[in-house]
């Protein structure tokens, strides 16, 4: 019987990777309560203060690091507001709105800050902070958004291997792609030109251990992996020729993997035949059973507090929390695990016992232990003078701080597509409106083409929609004092945010996610 | 040239920008008064266009106070371009850069495009061998090894370039055999990238990689990137799980089968060390794997292994474990 602190096994064979294990396990154990973690408690009160000190006085110089990339802070400050229940008074709305509308690129997208020039990622976080504070109208932000100009931002990062740069003279890197998928998915800004080529790159990025890295190569399989090439010029393309993997499989790159392969399932499916220019007919495919083999894998041990790692032989940090513990539930969609169920409604709150500790076993379908990636944020993640962090004894950040709750969020509450739901918004469905709204000025080349394309603007935005809390499986370490706000596991929104700006950039009125309901306790 | 560039007459022709003119920004960094000054005069310089032996001075003196300002680094490639700079020089001058901020993107991606224009396989030579000084001081730094397989991707020079791969990732296997940035590199010089010079027979590779993963294995067997090599070598050739069946099942007891009392050595299956911890749990899930795929009468020896991964040998992974019980047994 392994007892339950052991050590991750040496076999005699000490080498550095296992030494600095060693040191961290012995860091870790000491944060295990002694009464153990049936009490565990998430300061609440004293991360807010580390949110709003970071907000309202500002971020102290060592962030000079994070000029590049001002949306992130404030992503990560107004998410982690809403992940803890917290909103916003409008002054504080109307000043964030200035604030992003200024790192707004001339020639679309945004930048990491006002003068800078437009980058995938700050466009990902300026778009999400502005669907947490923004609103349709005058001085909402919402409408100051130039969706055409960024959308012709996009096409010009477009890469003859189906890939993006970042920027202009940028990486690759599927971080971006994700950034983008995301951002054209909530600014309804998604092409059949834009699409074409990304899940036959994505593919190419999963390594031979299941996760995936951060960019393949293309340079055998098209003529050129110039980077400075003009995306306009044809598509020559061997599929005989590797596109390897460039780098190891990695909990970030894993992450924002998958969720572009979600994202973009509609997508495969209408378009089937845009796989491959030169012929090759066969659809894009990712190995799903070795990614949630990874996936899992990389949640460490008892006397590691299940926290995960972000590679294999590397050291748990909160911030994987999310990055993989996030990432399983989306794995799980891809293989069916995650199966229809009726939603629940937001204020319903589970009942649980004095310990908190209900029904753990019978309730909870997720393939990952969410319970003991509980107890790593709240032992490990949390700095005593508020924020959260990698691990202890380092400091907390603005990044740990969100992605350790956002993760703390993921263990809480399990959201999986529900069918009821994607229903519950097709049959609301209002093709011309959506159509009107379009972002791109994107012309398709005939009727069956326009059809494709209202239909693949449709699934998207349904199945967006549709993610919503399984009832029931909440659990919540610590009792329920502990609870925080689901969070969608695509944008890392809450469903609140991410239906509201979804709704308005299609012209759509979907049904509640509440009403309707019927009474059933 | 004084501290401030405000104070400086030679950038007294600039109009320096203020980056929030009529915002009052929420969330504010604290800024030194040297960064302020430095990125208000590059807002001025962008604006202008402006492409000078003065502008790659200001984008060096921005980078060195955060080197992940990613339109400094454009914008002084762009210069470097713009004034036919030798780009060896300019290379030269971003080694110190390179080691000081190694877990910077910018940094490397900068010589991956200074690389490109030179297209020169001797500077190709010289960054691979600049990258191993690199890699000593931080043997798994991700955006170093992801730039050291561009490079081999890129120039594709079988003898200059590719060649002393294999020795390389053996010593640093050697250093530390639980280094996973170095496995993943052998699959990526072995099986991702196409044909190595000498290694066109196939089979004599498999043969190879198979003997060199179930040594390592043997070191220390519970080392998860030598399994991943393994099973990945498997996949990759479609070479059944249950190949390995000899080899794995010692690692699968908890006692050690007796060593040295018998006088036959079988390479082919290298039998735990010593000190190795059995049951090795990736060896546990290696033979489950091998049942599962065998199926039939054997998913129920998969399902006996699983359930003692899931109650008793890695609980942290119970959920899954059991997953995989409903799995197979819904597809026996």
């Amino acid at each position: 019987m392994v007892s339950q602190l052991d050590p991750t096994p040496t076999d005699g064979y000490g080498t550095s990777t296992s030494s600095l294990q060693r040191e961290t396990e012995d860091i870790i154990t000491r944060h295990i309560p002694t009464q153990g973690t049936a009490h565990a408690e998430l300061q609440k009160k004293l991360h807010f203060e580390f949110l709003l000190r970071n907000l309202r006085q500002g971020f102290p110089e060592r962030y000079t690091s994070q000029d590049a990339s001002q949306p992130w802070l404030i992503y990560w400050t107004l998410h982690g507001f809403s992940i803890l229940g917290v909103g916003l008074d409008d002054q504080t709305k109307k000043r964030t709105i200035e604030t992003l509308l200024a790192m707004q690129h001339p020639d679309g997208g945004f930048a990491g800050g006002p003068g800078q020039a437009a980058h995938l990622l700050p466009t990902y976080a300026a778009v999400c902070s502005l669907a947490v504070v923004g609103r349709p109208g005058d001085g909402g932000g919402w409408d100051a958004i130039d969706r055409k100009k960024m959308y012709d931002f996009f096409m010009s990062l477009k890469q003859r291997d189906g890939s993006f740069l970042v920027s202009h003279h940028g990486e690759v890197d599927v971080r971006g792609i994700y950034c983008l998928l995301s951002v054209a998915t909530l600014l309804n800004l998604l092409t059949p030109d834009l699409l074409a080529g990304v899940p036959e790159f994505l593919a190419t990025c999963q390594t031979y251990e299941g996760g995936f890295c951060n960019a393949s190569f293309p340079g055998w399989a098209f003529e050129a992996d110039d980077p400075e090439a003009p995306s306009d010029s044809p598509r020559t393309y061997d599929p005989s020729a590797p596109r390897p993997p460039l780098g190891e499989a990695h909990g970030g790159y894993t992450f924002c993997a998958t969720a572009s392969w979600v994202l973009l399932q509609p997508y495969i499916k209408l378009y089937p035949s845009a796989a491959g220019d030169s012929g090759s007919s066969s659809t894009p495919a990712i190995n799903t059973r070795a990614l949630l083999r990874w996936c899992v894998q990389m949640q460490g041990l008892p006397i590691e507090l299940g926290g995960f790692k972000g590679r294999t032989n590397k050291l748990v940090d909160g911030c994987y929390s999310w990055w993989v513990g996030g990432c399983v539930v989306l794995a799980e969609t891809l293989l069916g695990v995650a199966g229809t169920h009726e939603s629940v409604p937001e204020e319903h709150h589970e009942e649980n016992d004095e310990d908190g500790q209900k029904a753990w076993d019978d309730a909870d379908d997720s393939l990952f232990n969410r319970k003991a990636l509980q107890e790593y944020i709240l032992c490990a993640g949390q700095h005593p003078a508020g924020g959260l962090r990698d691990k202890p004894p380092k400091p907390a950040d603005a990044y740990h701080t969100l992605y350790c709750t956002a993760g703390l969020s993921a263990a809480q509450h399990r959201v999986i597509p529900s069918e009821a739901r994607a229903k519950a918004v097709i049959s609301a469905w209002n093709a011309s409106q959506a159509h009107a709204k379009d972002g791109t000025a994107y012309a398709p080349s005939s009727d069956a083409e326009r059809e494709r394309l209202d239909e693949l603007r449709k699934r998207i935005f349904a199945h967006a929609m549709s993610w919503s809390e399984e009832e029931g499986t909440a659990v919540y370490v610590g009792g329920a004092a502990n609870r925080v706000n689901a969070t969608h596991p695509l944008f890392n929104l809450t469903v609140t945010h991410s239906d509201g700006i979804l709704s308005y950039f299609y012209g759509q009125t979907p049904p509640s996610r509440y009403a309707n309901k019927p009474a059933t306790k | 040239m004084s501290e401030l560039l405000a104070d400086d007459p030679e950038w007294a022709d600039v109009v320096p920008i203020r980056q929030y003119e009529d915002v009052n920004p929420i969330a504010p960094i604290f800024y030194s008064e040297e960064y302020k000054d430095a990125t208000d005069y590059f807002r001025g310089v962008l604006k202008t266009g402006e492409m000078s032996p003065r502008v790659l001075r200001l984008t060096e003196r921005i980078i060195r106070m955060n080197p992940a300002h990613y339109t400094a680094w454009q914008h002084r490639y762009k210069t470097v371009i713009a004034l036919k700079i030798p780009l060896e020089q300019e290379l030269e001058l971003m080694n110190e850069i390179a080691t000081t901020f190694l877990k910077t993107y910018q940094v490397w991606h900068h010589r991956r495009l200074l690389l490109t224009a030179l297209n020169s396989i001797d500077a190709a030579a010289r960054e691979l061998e600049f990258l191993k000084t690199v890699l000593r001081a931080d043997a798994k730094n991700y955006h170093t090894w992801s730039f050291r397989q561009w490079i081999l991707a890129h120039f594709n020079k079988e003898g200059r370039l590719w060649a002393g791969e294999r020795a390389y990732i053996e010593d640093l296997l050697e250093q530390d055999v639980r280094n996973n940035s170095a496995w993943h590199h052998r699959f990526f010089v072995v099986f991702a990238s196409g044909v190595r010079l000498g290694d066109e027979d196939r089979d004599q590779v498999l043969r190879r990689e198979l003997s060199f993963a179930k040594e390592k294995i043997a070191l220390a067997p519970n080392n998860s990137s030598a399994w991943n090599y393994l099973r990945g070598t498997l996949e990759h050739t479609n070479t059944p799980f249950s190949a390995l069946a000899v080899f794995v099942e010692p690692y699968t007891t908890s006692q050690p089968p007796s060593r040295g009392t018998d006088d036959v050595v079988d390479l082919d299956n290298p039998p735990p060390s010593a000190g190795a911890q059995l049951p090795a749990t990736p060896a546990l899930e290696f033979m489950a794997d091998i049942y599962e795929q065998e199926g039939g009468n054997a998913t129920g020896k998969a399902v006996e292994i699983w359930k003692s991964l899931a109650n008793e040998k890695d609980v942290m992974r119970k959920k899954y474990w059991e997953y995989r019980i409903r799995n197979a047994l819904s597809n026996a």
